[in-house]
């Protein structure tokens, strides 16, 4: 089983702007919403809780977020798949429906900090490309004369 | 402010009255609306055909104008799931490992549309040569093999080596032996842990460098980076490396994590906690039984630096430093005790003739 993403460079470069909001919260469906009426209307900003801090409600519930960017080296795409797979086993396809480059990201009832899954998660492409670093082989060959060096010491 | 005004007039942010809302930590309200605990299947009755999906995708895989080939999601065997995984791969050959950011509710407004899928999918480079080596080492550890006659009924994992890998890499986890044009690989233990074990300290340095917290104890844990706070240095060397330890070993078969383990000297976590307990015991005791003395502070200090040294993995868990602590201050507790026991012996003794006075020659 493979999945396509079924966009190549010229459908990529002409992919619209998307406006996205990730949310504090678990909505059970999908589909259709006023989301600019019904909610980027209410979007104000409270310079009182920091700089570039938003707040907004979501039934009620009090929104704080603020505008972030894709995180350094990616772009935010949304994908979607129009047909349902037949089986597990055949192949599928997702389509681009969007690009962005920002967001706004919103936390329940509390502003944005370092303490945020969101942001601690964001630490994993740079230890992810630290480990996926080649290594010489001089180094390797230094590493296993080095550790030999060690096994002769220790016993 | 009128900002509360706002907030109770504001219309339902989704007209459609069947979507549920759940908020995140406080459930106290009473106004909260009531969700089906099975949210699972719950998000499959959904009405919309098309579920949306976020991606976080690296610059250097996207397409360039001219480009008109496609990415592709493939099932490729993880060692580290121990069962296949989706990575994302470009068709000159390079591959990106597939992750998903997933927070308990989370979801996203995408435009004018609703997404209950609040996963980030985000891709994140990889070294084939994690996934190849699962393969050598089942295939090619007793003999060398061409890459092209390993698995071949494994459609997946015979494109991962003869499409995907870099034959040149192999260098660093295998013997290789040429015969002409053909090349045959024969795993090698001894290289392959000094590959990881330079791969563990190039991990390590990066989480060091971004002030990773990676102590063990759970108090320390709870604290999270501010913007604030200045690099403690309480987090040493040790942690950063089995911290990284785990991280590569993410990568790897549970037995190879094993055996990287100890090649790298690392005390288990478990092991770690226990000494680190054993301090604090040790510490207590030491608090105690100096109570109201005026040595108590420096003797606490003697003792912390003690468990430092321990739980740096320094000394040896039946190293002499704390004894010299505990040693001397246990003698007198004991006497303490002892002269209790005896002043009640003697109050009890009291206005008796003493035992020697009968024998006494009259």
């Amino acid at each position: 089983m493979s999945i396509t993403l079924d966009f190549n460079g010229k459908n990529f470069a002409q992919g619209k702007n998307s406006d996205v909001h990730y949310l504090p919260a678990k909505i059970d469906g999908d589909g259709e919403a006023n989301v600019e009426n019904c909610f980027n209307n209410y979007t104000r900003e409270a310079t009182e809780f920091g700089p570039g801090i938003l707040t907004n409600a979501l039934r009620g519930y009090p929104l704080m977020g603020e505008k972030l960017k894709v995180p350094e080296g990616y772009r935010g795409l949304v994908l979607q798949e129009t047909e349902k797979p037949i089986s597990d086993t055949s192949d599928r396809k997702l389509r681009l429906t969007g690009v962005f480059q920002d967001f706004t990201y919103w936390n329940y009832d509390k502003v944005p900090s370092n303490g945020d899954p969101y942001r601690q998660a964001l630490l994993l492409p740079d230890v992810a490309q630290a480990l996926s670093q080649p290594i010489s082989e001089e180094d390797l060959e230094a590493e296993i004369a080095r550790n030999k060096e060690n096994a002769k010491e220790s016993p | 402010m009128g900002k509360k005004e706002t907030r109770a007039s504001k219309p339902k942010a989704d007209p459609d009255a069947e979507v549920s809302v759940k908020m995140g930590k406080k459930e106290t309200r009473a106004s909260k609306p009531k969700v089906d605990p099975d949210a699972e299947g719950a998000a499959k009755m959904s009405k919309a055909s098309a579920l949306k999906k976020v991606f976080f995708m690296s610059q250097e895989l996207l397409p360039k104008d001219a480009d008109d080939g496609h990415l592709r999601l493939e099932l490729f065997f993880h060692p580290g799931h121990g069962k296949e995984a989706l990575f994302i791969t470009h068709p000159d050959g390079r591959m990106m490992e597939l992750v998903a950011f997933a927070e308990p509710r989370r979801s996203w407004f995408v435009d004018s549309e609703v997404c209950s899928n609040g996963r980030i999918y985000m891709t994140a480079p990889v070294d084939p040569t994690f996934l190849a080596l699962h393969h050598l080492r089942k295939h090619c550890a007793q003999r060398a093999m061409s890459l092209d006659n390993i698995a071949v009924e494994e459609a997946s994992t015979s494109r991962l080596l003869n499409e995907i890998l870099d034959p040149g890499n192999l260098k660093c986890v295998t013997d290789v032996k040429s015969s002409g044009e053909q090349k045959f690989y024969k795993y090698n233990q001894e290289r392959t842990l000094a590959w990881l074990a330079l791969k563990t300290r190039q991990v390590a340095k990066i989480l060091k460098e971004k002030q990773v917290h990676c102590g063990h104890s759970a108090q320390s844990q709870n604290f999270v980076r501010s913007e604030k706070l200045v690099a403690e240095n309480v987090s040493n060397e040790m942690d950063y490396t089995r911290m990284a330890c785990d991280f590569v070993g993410r990568y790897l078969d549970a037995d190879l994590h094993g055996l990287l383990t100890s090649y790298l000297h690392i005390p288990s976590e478990i092991q770690a906690i226990v000494e680190e307990k054993a301090a604090a015991q040790k510490r207590k005791s030491v608090a105690g039984k100096n109570e109201g003395s005026d040595s108590k502070k420096i003797k606490l200090n003697d003792s912390d630096a003690a468990a430092k040294l321990k739980s740096s993995g320094l000394v040896d868990s039946d190293g002499d430093p704390n004894a010299s602590i505990t040693s001397p201050t246990a003698a007198p507790l004991k006497e303490r005790t002892l002269t209790a026991k005896e002043k009640a012996l003697a109050k009890g003794a009291k206005g008796t003739k003493s035992i020697a006075s009968f024998f006494k020659a009259k």
